[in-house]
Order: structure tokens, then C-alpha cells, then sequence
């Protein structure tokens, strides 16, 4: 168009009055819609007032639904109510409405938030602005970092067990805040008027449950000790081993399979006790996250389950402590400042005594002879510093240290040849064994800007396990010596660092991504043997032991987005690979999350991950012991994987007391190994281990169902799973499918807490599990020994026939646990006592079974053994 | 690794005081009654081959298990059968005896079929005999040492024994005994103090070589002048049932832990063993 065009055509338009396109900002209009796009209201509009409206698809977006009842409005009110949540700007050009979008400056509100008490940092805290209905929620440091498009003059944040606060924010520029939450004072209050969390239908996250600190001390107690592991065990998807010892079994999948990590940092036995207890003093915990499924992008290396344990930080403010004793452990915690407000520390130690005692009753019986010993114990010692250089940077430093020890040392004199000089002879021995983990990290939060968040991590853990033997033997009869000294030892390290960052661009997207890099350091299998005086020559002098280091390095990106009004993804990738004796290991392992918003705050979720693990636990047949060595993938025993979907609905109540879960999974697991079908008696060079096992594949899938009553004086869970876990490995069972030992079709347990007054506290839990799958015989028959029945012979051998594996169910294990606790506050400190009935109604639940024969009847018998019956503990602790 | 038998003692040892136990009424599974045959085929020696019935796994039998009355037992060799065995009694049990010695180089065949019972065969071939030496024990000590002399690159497989008796050629029984610690070089054999009555193993870590094997016996050697140091090379199928009989025996108690040891059988059919073996016995005074 010419100039002169131009012109002719402005001065038409501005001559022409705007009457004459019939409508202006004040026409009166009325529209009423349910449920329909803003296009559909835009289309009402043209059609009824004659109002066209110009726009381009690609930069606006007019698909979100509204409900409108508007009768005559004005038309700028209407169309300002309807386009300001999308930030959508309105022009008048002639008789068009042109829409475009807002150009407004976007802030950025980040921070920490704390315990205003404590200067304790508080993970899952919920940021929200409520005028934008955005908001966030804090990170494993206790950061936070919303950005808005939207002006916001106001934050609320609230976090369960805390006051919530209303934070006056400036309606300008980025804001850096550090945010101190009122606790309530006393569990009581917290239970009262805790505040929500983010509700279930606000997380993509599934499977996924956090068992607070308020949770875990609540719990009823085995002989006085609260604990981590037995605590996870009570939750739906998860078992324990024959009642509850022996470790941690998630979805159908084996403990080794469970990456534990203690402030990030991975723990590879995770149990004292042979099982019974955590590594780790309960009272230091500050959340224990577990993820059966859904496993975020961050994590990778095992199959099966995340049990990711923040530990406390220690007091900034003030110096306390707690010190308590119960039947099998006494126990220390104390934190408090170094320099207030910017260094805290924390320390705790437990030991069980027991021990202590029954060396004593040993010694004064002179049972174990001259210079006799007896100890057997844990212990564990916690510590941890933590210093802020700047609102920016902050520094922790912690370490950890766990064993268990056995040592007998005994002296025996046997004369009961007292006649025959030979048969007089000289004994003393030395025992001892030992297994622990031995834990360190250094981590630095830091702050790059509003948006992004920085934690690095230089971690080092190390689980070893060692057992000597001296024995001393003596006929003096003949002049027979023997004198032997032998040390066994396995040990396996990993070092490493990682870094992680999380970014908040926008509401819509929140990423984090990082790399981490591991050295693994295997050590397993290392013996040393002298026998003093013995001409003996060795068999052959292969190294019995290996030495063999591998590297581990893994990048990840993950980002929680938000695709439409109702629709939310966790899209992610986890890649890593590993380098171990010049063999070159990768995988690619996508993760995947979607979340859909029903009406009524419904919630479905779906998940599928891929997970990878590099590394595998040698363990003795069907038990899960201190022995058990780590070893890394081989030319013939690849690493394992496993793909898991799960599906589920999920929904917080509007007041958040009550929480509901409903989850089916399927998971496919790879690269399995078992023992084989073989047994020698000349152990196998451990360097072959890799020629002793099958591998094979399993696959496990169900459903849980939980309930949680998350509020009120009266809290708790109510869960069921139903599952299935089966394997099938070459050469075992026939190469048949056969149900892993730890398939439990129906688990159910019930888990209440409730206060009674000020000063009582009431837990119990009832657990049910149907039977574990044992293998049994299926017919007898005669064996032979010589090739002549005229040789020398043991006698009759007799041989059992087996056929399926775990062809037969124990018996179904259920058990009421209940525990009363009554605190006492004093003026600057509290006192209180647990009492605690561990299998109150007496259930003799097996725990082994052994076949019995009895030669007056021509019988076999099936024994069941039972190793918990009623165990009532007292537990008496003092906090200041 | 048998330290789980240690670490099991241990659990149980903790949980002495608060454990009990009780008897399960339970209806074994049975998979219904089949031909047991057991013979190991000796060369240069007639051929024992025992036919009995399996019984259901609820059953206690201490007395070498009931045989099998009607069945018909054919050896064959090399395909060819060998004359009708027939029936001894020994030592209060029935056994089916070749007329024929069998012959190294030979493949055996034992078929039986019984009324009512579903018949069996089963096949083996005769190792090599043993090549050992120099078998010598001090009295009032527990060791004994022969030497072993392997067949290189074959793949052996072998059983050792030992059984003492007096000057008139009394049998005394077996001692159990175990690799001496420094031979095997491996701590945890010393730990769990396991003694075994045979010693079944394969040349995996000694192939080709001259070994001097040193065993410590569980109890000195002292009131018995005469030892004999009884060493079998035998088949594959022999060594794959022998170590898979001796960890099952050994499991102690019947504990029902993980995994069970499935005897191997090469019974079609059936169960039990035909396998080959081959023997020889250094017999010695005590010194």
C-alpha cells in the first residue's frame, strides 16, 4: 500500500465512530459457560456482540476450560477477569480485538526454609503464593526458588508439625529469603495442628513414601529400640525376612537390589544383628524416603528401591541432647552451636551391652578358662558438622561408624584321658569376627542465583568384614603342636562425588540434572593362613583373593513440567556407564512420570523406569549374611536391569488428614545370579565366582493399597499388598519358573498411633503376612556307597528327592506390637518411659524349619522354630 | 562358603534363650512310588545292583528301604546283555549280582522293570584307576599323607576315604578327617571344622600334577594299627551324585535354609545312580 493509501485508510478508520462496530469497553455483556475453552467464550462473544478477535495460535493459548456466569458485565471487567490468568493482553484495533501476550518482567522468590528453633532445615516444606495458586516445595537442603510471572505480595509457608507463616514479599526484582518456621512445641500440638505437606495430587512422584522422624519414634520397639528398617517393613511393598530379620525385600526384589543412602552418601549393609536392627541410631533421622518405583532421574545403580535417610544437622541456636537405655542398647545424642547461627554440630553413639553382662556371669564361672574373653556387641557413632559461610554457601561435613563384634577367647584343659597320657591334651582359641560400615561425606550447598541451586558431594563409604582365628592344640603325651593362625577378611570401598543441580526456570518446569562418578574398590575374599611348625606345602598358591577397582560415571536430567492445566509430567534420563577390568559397560535408563488431575483432586499416576546396577551381592544359599561380598559384573555375568511400570491413583483429603494410595506395578528384573544346583567341598577360588552362579531373570507385580490418617490425636496406616515375585534361572528347578523365597501373596498391616491426654502416647501395629515359600521333599529313597555291599559302610544312606523349588508355604505370620511412651516435662528437661510388647498375643512365628525323624515311629516331622516370641522392653530417656 | 552354617549357629545361639519350637503337622507333597536302582560298577569286580521302591518324604526309614519283589534287572554291556543276575542276599539286604566281572573300556546298562512301577535305565562307563603312593600317619597324631599322581588335561574326578582296622584286618570304621588347613590353604575349612567321612572332589586345582595330600583326621589316630587310605577315580555321573549327597547329608539337622542340594540321578525314570567307579586302597601299619 502507497503512503497515500495509508493515510486514507487511518483517517477512514478514525473518522469512523466506534459506535458503529457496535459494541465498546462498556457494553453490558452475558455469557454463561461450563467447562468450555476460552476460544468457546471468544466464539460467544463474536457471534452474540459482533466482537472478532485476532490472535496467532502459536504465541496464545486459548485452550484452558473456564466456567463462566456473567450477566451483563462490562465487557473490559469480563475480559480482564477471563485473560489476566493467562496473561493474555487486549488491544482494540478498529473493530478487532487483538491478543497477545503480557510481556511482564518475571521474579524469582528463593530461599531456605528453617526451624525457627533449631536452625534445622526443613526438606518438603510448601511454598505458596496463594493469590497466583503457585507454589513449590523444598528440596533435600531445604531450598526453595519460585518464579513468577504474576506479581505476589504474600507467601505462605507451612510444613507438618510447624506454624504457618505468611512471608511479605517485594514486588520487585528477585528475593533471596531465609525463612524461619515456629515449631509446635510438643508431638501433641503437631498432631493437632500439623499443616499440610503437598498433597498426593500435587506430586507426579509415586511410589514413593517418607516416613518422618515423628513416624519413626512413635513406633512401637523391639527390645527398645525404635528402627528404620522394621519401620520401611511395615509399609505396604515392602518385607522383611523370616520375622522381619534379614533385610529389606521391595516389589519382589532381593536387598542387595536396595540402594540405602544415609545423606546421600550409599551404605552397602545396611542392618546389626545379623538383620535385626538398622546400622543407624534412629534418633538422628531426620526423614527417610523410600522409593519402591518411579525412581527420579538422580538415582540410579540398583533395581529395586531408594531409601534415601537425611540425617539432622544439628541445633544453631542452642545446646541439647537426649540419652536414653533400653534392654539391649544405651544410647547418647547431643547438638547444639559452635558458632551460633552459623556452625552446629551433632553427635550420637549407641552400643549394645548385653554382652557386657554375660562376659561377667562367663568370667566369674571361669567357663572359658584362664584369660578367657566374651564380647559380642554393636555399636554405632554419629557425627556431623555443618557451617554457613554465607546465605549462599553452606558446608557439611559428616561421618559414620558402625560395627558388630564377636570375639570368644577360650582355654580348655581335656583330661578326661586322665589314664591314657595321649588322650591329655591342651587347647586355646581365639575368635573373633567383625563387619561394619564406615561412612564419610562432604557436601556444599550452594547458591548460584534465584534459580539454580547447586549441591556437591565428595562421599566415601566402605563396608568390610573380617574373622581370625588363632588355636592352639596340644597333646604333650606325644608331643602333637599345632598352631594356627588364619585371618579372612572382604572388604569393598566406593569414593566418589557428585554434583547436582536444581533449577527452577518458571512454574512450569522444575530441573535438575548432575553427574556423578564413583570408584568402586572390591576387596573380597582375602585370607591369610599360617600353620606354625607344619611342613605342610600348600595345594597351589593361586591368589585366593581379588583385587579389582572399577569406575562408575552417571549423568542425569530430569524435569517436573507442567503440561497443561491438569497434566503433569517427571520426564527424565539417567545414563552411566562403567569401565572394570578393560570391559566397557553402558545403559541408558529412561524415567518416566505422568500425572493427570481428575475432578475432586483425584489424582492418576503412571510411571515406567529403567534402573541398572553394575554390581552384585555373592551370598550363601537363601540367607543374607555379614559374608556376602559385592562383586562387579563379568564377561559372563553382565549387569542386572530391570524395567518397572507402575500405574495408581492417589488423593489428599482437603484437609490433609487423610492420605490414599492405590498402586499396581510390573517389574522385569535381568541378570539375576544364583548359586547353582552344585555344592564342592574344596571352596571355589572366589575369582571364579562368576562360574558358580546361574543368571537369570525375575519378574514381580501387584498392587498396594494404603490409607493414612495424617492429622488428629489419633494417626496412622492402614496397608495391603498384594504381589507375586517369581525367578527362573538355567539349570535351577529344572529351568522352570519358580516363586522367589520371598513371595508373601498378602501382606496387610495396621499401624495406629494414638494420644491420650498430655503425657501418654499409644502406638500400635499389627502385621500379617501369608506364607513364605520353603522347599520341601517330595519322596525318599535309598542311596549306595560302595561299588561291593561287602566294603566297609557309614550305613544306610538315605536321600530326599526334590523336585519344585519353594513347592511349599510356611505357616502365615502375624504379630500385634504395641508400645506406650509417657513424657514428663520438667522445667528445662523432659523424661520419659517406654514400655513396649513385642508380639503381645505370644504368635510363634517361624523362623526356620527343620525335618525331624523320628526311628520309633518310621516318622518325619516338620519342626518349626520361632525366634521372637513375647518381648517386652522398657526404655528409659532423658532429652534437654 | 559353609560359614552360614556358623552364622546360623550363631543366630541361633543368641536366640537360645527366648526360641521355641514345635511340631508342624503337614501333608508332604509325594510323587508317587518309582524304582530306586543304585549300583557303582567296580572294574575287574561282579556288578551289586540294589532295586528298591521311593517312599513319601514323611517316612523314616533306617533300614535300606524295601525292594522291590518281582522286578526284572537287566545288565547290559556295551549293548549286549550280560547273563541273568541273580538275587544274594547280604547283610539283610537283597542285591542282584552280575555272574561277569566288568570290564574297563565297557559301557553298562541297568533296565528294571516291576509290576505296577514305571521301568528305568540307566547307563555309565569305568574310570581309570587311581594313581597314589606313599600313604603314611604317625600314631597319636591326626595326620595322614599319600601321594596323588593326576592324569593331565582328562578331567578327573575322585574320592578319598579313610578307615582303620586292627591287626587281624577288623574293620574299625570310618574317620572323618578334612583337608589340613595349610594344604587347602583356606581358613574358613578351619573355622567351621567340618569333618567328612569321603572327600569328593574334582583335578580342577591340581590337573596333571603329583600332589602329596595331607589330611587331618578329627580324632588322633592311635587305637588301630592299620589305616587304609581308600582313593576312587570315578565317572561323571558318580562324582556329580557324590557331591550332591554329601552337602544334602551334611545340611545338619535337616535345617531347611534357601536352596535345597538336589541329588543328581542318571535314572530315567526313576532314581538312584548307575555310575562308574574305580578303586584302590594304600593300607598301611601305623608308625
Amino acid at each position: 500500500m502507497s503512503l497515500a493509501g495509508k493515510l486514507l485508510t487511518g483517517i477512514f478508520i478514525l473518522c469512523f465512530p466506534l459506535s458503529v462496530f457496535g459494541w465498546d469497553w462498556q457494553t453490558r455483556v452475558t455469557v454463561i459457560v461450563k467447562d468450555q475453552p476460552i476460544e468457546a467464550v471468544c466464539a460467544l462473544l463474536e457471534k452474540e456482540y459482533g466482537i472478532h478477535f485476532s490472535y496467532s495460535r502459536e504465541l496464545v493459548s486459548l485452550s484452558r476450560k473456564v466456567t463462566l456466569t456473567a450477566h451483563n458485565q462490562r465487557l473490559k471487567k469480563l475480559l480482564e477477569d477471563l485473560f489476566a490468568p493467562d496473561d493474555i493482553r487486549f488491544t482494540r484495533v478498529g473493530d478487532q480485538l487483538v491478543l497477545s501476550h503480557a510481556r511482564r518482567n518475571t521474579h524469582t522468590i528463593s530461599g531456605y526454609i528453617k526451624d525457627a528453633v533449631s536452625g534445622e532445615t526443613l526438606i518438603g516444606a510448601t511454598v505458596y503464593a496463594p493469590g497466583l495458586k503457585q507454589g513449590t516445595t523444598t528440596n533435600q537442603y531445604g531450598f526453595f526458588s519460585l518464579t513468577t510471572v504474576r506479581d505476589s505480595n504474600s507467601l505462605v509457608i507451612s510444613y507438618i508439625g510447624y506454624r504457618p507463616y505468611l512471608q511479605p514479599v517485594s514486588l520487585k526484582g528477585d528475593q533471596l529469603l531465609n525463612i524461619n518456621l515456629q515449631p509446635l512445641g510438643s508431638l501433641r500440638e503437631v498432631v493437632i495442628s500439623g499443616k499440610e505437606k503437598t498433597k498426593l495430587q500435587e506430586q507426579t512422584q509415586m511410589s514413593k513414601i517418607t516416613l518422618s522422624s515423628t513416624e519413626l519414634q512413635a513406633m512401637p520397639q523391639l527390645l527398645g529400640e525404635v528402627d528404620v528398617m522394621r519401620t520401611l517393613q511395615s509399609l505396604p511393598g515392602v518385607s522383611g525376612g523370616m520375622d522381619g530379620a534379614g533385610g529389606l525385600y521391595v516389589r519382589g526384589g532381593s536387598p542387595d537390589q536396595n540402594l540405602v543412602l544415609m545423606d546421600g552418601t550409599p551404605v552397602f549393609n545396611f542392618s546389626h544383628f545379623f538383620g535385626v536392627y538398622s546400622l543407624l541410631n534412629a534418633n538422628v533421622v531426620k526423614t527417610t524416603d523410600l522409593y519402591k518405583g518411579a525412581f527420579p532421574a538422580r538415582f540410579g545403580g540398583r533395581l529395586s528401591s531408594v531409601v534415601d535417610i537425611a540425617m539432622k544437622e544439628g541445633d544453631m541456636k542452642a545446646y541439647h541432647g537426649d540419652v536414653s537405655i533400653g534392654l539391649i542398647a544405651a544410647k547418647f545424642n547431643i547438638e547444639g552451636p559452635i558458632i551460633k547461627d552459623k556452625t552446629s554440630f551433632i553427635v550420637s553413639a549407641r552400643r549394645s551391652y548385653p554382652d557386657l553382662l554375660l562376659n561377667a556371669a562367663l568370667k566369674s564361672d571361669n567357663t572359658l578358662g584362664t584369660g578367657g574373653d566374651f564380647k559380642a556387641f554393636f555399636y554405632d557413632i554419629n557425627a556431623k558438622v555443618n557451617h554457613i559461610f554465607s546465605p549462599k554457601d553452606r558446608l557439611f561435613l559428616s561421618f559414620y561408624k558402625g560395627e558388630d563384634n564377636l570375639l570368644v577367647k577360650q582355654t580348655t584343659i581335656d583330661s578326661t584321658g586322665a589314664g591314657n597320657p595321649a588322650g591329655f591334651n591342651l587347647q586355646s582359641t581365639k575368635f573373633q569376627m567383625g563387619w561394619g560400615n564406615t561412612i564419610a561425606a562432604l557436601r556444599w550447598n550452594h547458591i548460584y542465583g534465584p534459580r539454580l541451586f547447586s549441591n556437591i558431594t565428595l562421599n566415601y563409604s566402605q563396608y568390610s568384614f573380617f574373622t581370625q582365628y588363632e588355636h592352639r592344640y596340644q597333646l604333650p603325651g606325644t608331643g602333637e603342636l599345632s598352631n594356627v593362625y588364619g585371618k579372612y577378611s572382604s572388604r569393598m570401598e566406593n569414593s566418589g562425588g557428585r554434583i547436582d543441580f536444581d533449577y527452577r526456570p518458571n512454574p512450569q518446569h522444575a530441573v535438575r540434572f548432575g553427574a556423578i562418578t564413583t570408584m568402586h574398590y572390591f576387596k573380597p575374599g582375602n585370607s591369610s593362613f599360617q600353620d606354625k611348625g607344619s611342613p605342610v606345602k600348600p595345594l597351589d598358591t593361586l591368589p585366593s583373593s581379588m583385587r579389582i577397582t572399577g569406575a562408575e560415571l552417571s549423568m542425569y536430567a530430569e524435569d517436573d513440567w507442567q503440561l497443561g492445566s491438569n497434566l503433569f509430567t517427571n520426564i527424565g534420563v539417567h545414563a552411566s556407564a562403567f569401565l572394570v577390568e578393560g570391559r566397557f559397560y553402558y545403559s541408558l535408563q529412561p524415567r518416566l512420570g505422568l500425572r493427570y488431575v481428575l475432578p475432586r483432586n483425584w489424582a492418576v499416576k503412571a510411571s515406567y523406569t529403567h534402573m541398572n546396577q553394575y554390581i552384585h551381592l555373592l551370598s550363601s544359599n537363601g540367607t543374607t549374611l555379614p559374608t556376602d561380598i559385592w562383586v562387579p559384573s563379568t564377561q559372563r555375568v553382565a549387569p542386572m536391569f530391570s524395567k518397572q511400570v507402575a500405574a495408581g491413583v492417589a488423593k489428599t483429603s482437603a484437609n490433609g488428614k487423610y492420605e490414599f494410595t492405590l498402586e499396581g506395578y510390573y517389574k522385569s528384573m535381568h541378570n539375576m545370579i544364583e548359586n547353582k544346583e552344585n555344592n564342592t567341598i574344596l571352596t571355589p577360588l572366589p575369582a571364579r565366582w562368576d562360574e558358580n552362579v546361574a543368571v537369570g531373570k525375575g519378574w514381580s507385580y501387584g498392587s498396594e493399597v494404603m490409607l493414612q490418617k495424617k492429622k488428629g490425636s489419633t494417626t496412622g496406616w492402614i496397608g495391603y499388598t498384594l504381589s507375586w515375585s517369581t525367578r527362573r534361572f538355567p539349570g535351577i528347578n529344572n529351568d522352570k519358573i519358580y516363586p522367589y523365597k520371598y513371595d508373601q501373596r498378602h501382606e496387610l498391616e495396621l499401624v495406629l498411633m494414638q494420644r491420650l491426654g498430655k503425657h501418654w502416647e499409644l502406638s500400635a501395629s499389627w502385621h500379617y503376612n501369608s506364607g513364605t515359600p520353603i522347599t520341601l521333599p517330595v519322596s525318599s529313597y535309598a542311596g549306595i556307597d560302595n561299588p561291593s555291599p561287602w566294603d566297609p559302610s557309614v550305613g544306610h544312606t538315605s536321600i530326599d528327592r526334590y523336585e519344585n523349588w519353594n513347592n511349599y508355604r510356611s505357616a502365615d505370620v502375624h504379630r500385634l506390637d504395641i508400645g506406650i511412651t509417657h513424657t514428663k516435662q520438667k522445667k528445662r528437661w523432659s523424661r520419659s518411659w517406654n514400655v513396649s510388647i513385642f508380639n503381645v498375643y505370644n504368635r510363634k512365628n517361624p523362623f526356620v524349619y527343620t525335618i525331624n525323624d523320628d526311628p520309633d515311629t518310621h516318622k518325619r516331622y516338620l519342626i518349626q522354630a520361632t525366634i521372637l516370641p513375647i518381648l517386652p522392653s522398657v526404655t528409659y530417656a532423658i532429652k534437654f | 562358603m559353609n560359614m552360614k552354617y556358623f552364622f546360623v549357629g550363631a543366630i541361633g545361639l543368641v536366640t537360645l534363650l527366648t526360641s521355641c519350637s514345635k511340631q508342624v503337622e503337614i501333608q508332604l507333597p509325594y510323587e508317587g512310588d518309582k524304582i530306586v536302582v543304585n549300583t557303582l560298577i567296580q572294574p575287574d569286580s561282579v556288578v551289586y545292583v540294589r532295586v528298591t521302591r521311593s517312599v513319601p518324604s514323611d517316612v523314616f526309614d533306617d533300614s535300606g528301604y524295601k525292594d522291590i519283589p518281582g522286578a526284572t534287572v537287566t545288565l547290559t554291556e556295551d549293548g549286549l546283555p550280560v547273563a541273568p543276575m541273580q538275587v544274594q542276599e547280604i547283610k539283610g539286604l537283597f542285591w542282584y549280582v552280575s555272574q561277569k566281572k566288568a570290564v574297563r573300556g565297557k559301557q553298562y546298562a541297568v533296565a528294571v522293570a516291576a509290576p505296577g512301577l514305571q521301568s528305568v535305565t540307566a547307563t555309565d562307563t569305568l574310570p581309570f584307576p587311581p594313581v597314589i603312593k606313599n600313604a603314611a600317619a604317625q600314631r597319636n597324631t591326626n595326620r595322614v599323607q599319600f601321594t596323588l599322581k593326576d592324569c593331565p588335561g582328562t578331567g578327573d574326578y575322585y574320592r578319598i576315604r579313610i578307615y582303620v582296622s586292627d591287626t587281624s584286618g577288623e574293620y574299625g570304621g570310618f574317620r572323618p578327617f578334612r583337608l589340613d588347613p595349610a594344604f587347602n590353604n583356606n581358613l574358613v575349612d578351619f573355622f567351621t571344622k567340618s569333618n567328612y567321612n569321603s572327600l569328593v572332589m574334582t583335578d580342577e586345582r591340581f590337573d596333571g600334577k603329583e600332589v602329596n595330600f595331607v589330611l587331618q583326621t578329627a580324632d588322633p589316630i592311635n587305637s588301630y594299627s592299620r589305616v587304609t587310605v581308600e582313593v576312587s577315580t570315578l565317572t561323571y555321573n558318580t562324582w556329580k551324585y557324590f557331591s550332591t549327597v554329601i552337602p544334602q547329608k551334611g545340611d545338619g539337622g535337616n535345617i531347611i535354609i534357601g536352596s535345597p542340594v538336589r541329588v543328581f540321578t542318571n535314572v530315567q525314570n526313576g532314581y538312584g545312580i548307575v555310575g562308574g567307579i574305580n578303586t584302590r586302597k594304600l593300607v598301611f601299619k601305623v608308625e
